[in-house]
């Protein structure tokens, strides 16, 4: 045909939401800002350090991992980023540059590149990372050891650990109001209950963050802790305390959420969440790790693609296909 | 052109476009020196064949190329054919593009128009082999095999998809048209005991009344008015195993189907909804194998390098790569998108968000569906990912996160399959 002009052909549909996967990193690490800022401001120039380091190594072994690998470069998606500033917001303030590093190559490499990348992760890489550290390096992650050097204008012990080896007795001096201001010792970026919730609420209201498993989550949080509590008061601490401290919010609304590891559909994403929430309280208080949500995550992660396997039947004729 | 809502806790919510106004009006285009028809028919090199290059065509003449061949194409045009070429369309669909260069033709004064004859008495030969490619585009292929488990014909007033109101158009003004349409049809299958519905979208459920079929009100939510979706409300799912028993007919083949027995004539005036850049609609008639650039010219519309042409709605239509391209006896819209409303595809992984399978509306699990599909898996996807489930309405694309052409992949891989049993056959 003698027309030269040159029209766009592409496959239907021609419309698109306009949502990307950028999109949502960048809102993502948005909205952990007011936490991470908590952090500073409570922790100082060495957790700025601790954050700079993480995020800027993250994105290193990211493009590295690319270039070695003959892959397109996708520091720009921001998810080697995001990685980079969950891992950071777990650690304590002052830990050591080399052990920062070494999360986030095992976050960036063995948590997602080697699976394929984007997508591909069958666990949630800063979960990865920062399980493996907690077994090799235990001491650079006790916060209470950590963090020594501070003065804070509240009791200078990591909730977890109180109410672990102390009873329910030291948990009195934790007050909800306080944790949700920030008044306990902790990861950079999971003290501060009140903007990781008004994060969460963001992401969730956004659409993206699936409500489901954050409200599944903190459920099994909150009625695991409830009948722990109501069975024996004097050593096991009350559900309040186990949803405002330690990483159960941050966990619940960041980490429990990746995508690539947690279910699609609506019952699997509540058991999902529910199991999350009842092994955290589990382990904390029977097991033998201080705060339970690291491993409850990255146990529920293993049953993900079992549970979304419980879905709707496909509702439709069944047409006759050889 | 793009919805998005600041709140994401619920999936977009698409609403299918009305016509408000009380009594519509449509414009009338005209091709201007050529038109192209389509013959649905792979072309082959043949000396017996029936239309050659100068061959004399008058309005309103079938036109079948080869002898004995059952695929033809009705000139809504006199003149005189200037080409003939092979065409491929979509999923490689071979075809015999006819171009008609538009001149009077001599009045040989012999035979009549065969169709005016055959008018008088409305069967299914009649149907077969004069209307199958009347604006609408009635597929009567199922309807004319009486082996065919058919219980319901459904006629489909709403239109399937989004910013298009071609249907709705038809049933609000050419309620007689129809009726006549649904007469014919009742004497051409009235060996077989076949329901009749109608289904039109809430608004236009008394406007139907016209039509004397029952009128079934469908949601104006995306997709509630794919029409497979609309056979799932009125007769349900089917047990497996067992084959469809409901036909479409769109309400613009219906009326088409009425007005050629009531005039005697084979109708070519199809009704388009022609949408703008800045997403304004307008109702175009247009002679089937008008060439888009003659619609443009008239509704006033430019086109430049990098812009895209849809035929069809914005999500389930086809791109066109020509303004050349003329309108076919489907195509139920025209949608311009400039370059900078365009959203491309990317190359991305699924990162498992979930959105897809949230918004499908037979539930496929397309999450596993399109790693299925990216390894080149069809007959894992068809087995284990509901392949077959699907309905083709594009709402998961739409919403991907990665921007995966997950409609594309789904095609491919139908279409992959249907080769596959084709050939199982053939060695079989």
């Amino acid at each position: 045909m003698p027309n030269r002009m040159k029209l766009t052909v592409s496959h239907a549909p021609f419309w698109h939401t306009g949502s990307s996967t950028s999109v949502k990193y960048y809102h993502i690490i948005g909205a952990a800002m007011l936490a991470v800022l908590f952090g500073l401001y409570q922790y100082g120039i060495p957790a700025l350090a601790v954050l700079t380091m993480s995020v800027g190594s993250a994105m290193l072994w990211e493009s590295l991992f690319n270039y070695l690998a003959k892959r397109p470069n996708t520091i720009q998606d921001g998810n080697a980023a995001l990685i980079g500033l969950l891992f950071a917001m777990l650690l304590p303030a002052v830990t050591p540059w080399w052990v920062v590093v070494t999360g986030t190559f095992v976050a960036i490499v063995i948590g997602k590149q080697i699976y394929g990348g984007l997508g591909a992760n069958p666990f949630n890489p800063v979960i990865v990372a920062y399980a493996m550290l907690l077994i090799s390096w235990p001491v650079y992650l006790d916060f209470n050891a950590a963090l020594v050097d501070y003065n804070f204008a509240f009791d200078p012990f990591y909730p977890m650990a109180a109410a672990k080896f102390q009873g329910a007795e030291m948990v009195e001096h934790f007050t909800i109001s306080g944790m949700l201001m920030g008044q306990q010792v902790g990861g950079i970026g999971t003290g501060f209950g009140l903007g990781l919730i008004i994060g969460g609420a963001y992401l969730i209201a956004r659409g993206f963050v699936r409500w489901e498993i954050t409200i599944s989550f903190l459920a099994g949080i909150f009625v695991t802790a409830l009948l722990y509590n109501m069975s024996n008061p004097e050593v096991y601490a009350g559900p309040g305390f186990h949803l405002f401290s330690g990483m159960s919010l941050i966990g619940a609304i960041f980490l429990a959420t990746e995508d690539s590891s947690s279910p699609v559909n609506f019952v699997p994403m509540l058991i999902y969440g529910a199991l999350g929430g009842i092994l955290t309280v589990l382990i904390r208080n029977i097991g033998v790790h201080v705060d339970g949500v690291i491993f409850a995550v990255l146990i529920i992660s293993l049953v993900n693609p079992i549970v979304d396997k419980i879905r709707p039947k496909a509702k439709r004729r069944v047409m006759n296909y050889a | 052109m793009i919805n998005s809502s600041i709140f994401g806790i619920a999936p977009p919510k698409l609403a299918y476009e009305t016509i408000d106004e009380e009594s519509p009006k449509s414009v009338q285009a005209s091709p201007k020196e050529k038109i192209t028809l389509f013959i649905e028919e792979a072309m082959e090199k043949a000396s017996d064949a029936l239309i050659k290059t100068g061959t004399p065509v008058r309005a309103g003449q079938k036109l079948t190329v080869y002898p004995g061949s059952k695929a033809y194409a009705v000139s809504p045009v006199s003149g005189e054919v200037e080409s003939i070429t092979p065409f491929t369309g979509i999923m490689e669909k071979q075809k015999t593009a006819l171009t008609i260069r538009i001149g009077e033709v001599q009045d040989d004064g012999g035979d009549a128009d065969p169709f005016e004859e055959v008018a008088k008495s409305p069967s299914m030969q009649v149907l077969l082999d004069y209307l199958a490619t009347v604006p609408g585009k009635p597929d009567f292929s199922r309807l004319a095999d009486d082996a065919e488990p058919i219980k319901t014909l459904l006629i489909l007033g709403a239109d399937s998809d989004l910013l298009t109101v071609t249907n709705q158009f038809v049933i609000k003004t050419a309620g007689d048209a129809i009726k006549n349409g649904v007469n014919a049809l009742q004497k051409a299958t009235s060996k077989r005991n076949i329901n009749f519905l109608m289904a039109v979208p809430n608004h236009l459920i008394q406007v139907s009344g016209t039509a004397g079929v029952s009128a079934k009100g469908v949601s104006s939510v995306f997709p509630m008015a794919h029409p497979e979706m609309i056979a799932l409300s009125v007769v349900g799912a089917e047990p497996a195993g067992k084959k469809d028993s409901v036909v479409f007919l769109s309400a613009e083949a219906v009326a088409s189907i009425g007005r050629a027995f009531k005039d005697g004539r084979i109708p070519g005036d199809k009704q388009i909804t022609f949408v703008g850049k800045d997403g304004s609609k307008k109702l175009v008639t247009a002679p089937v194998g008008t060439h888009v650039k003659d619609i443009l010219e008239k509704v006033g519309a430019t086109v430049k390098d990098g812009d895209r042409i849809i035929f069809g709605g914005p999500m389930t239509g086809v791109s066109i790569y020509s303004i050349d391209h003329p309108v076919e006896p489907d195509t139920d819209a025209i949608i311009l998108q400039d370059k900078s409303q365009i959203v491309p595809s990317e190359d991305l992984a699924c990162i498992n968000c979930g959105q897809c399978v949230r918004v499908c509306p037979t539930h496929v699990p397309v999450n596993e569906l399109v790693r299925y599909l990216d390894a080149g898996e069809y007959e894992q996807a068809a087995e284990r990912a509901e392949l077959d489930a699907c309905i083709e309405c594009g709402y998961c694309t739409y919403v991907c996160e990665s921007r995966i052409p997950i409609f594309q992949h789904i095609r491919l891989a139908k279409y992959a399959l249907e080769r596959i049993k084709a050939a199982e056959e053939n060695n079989a």
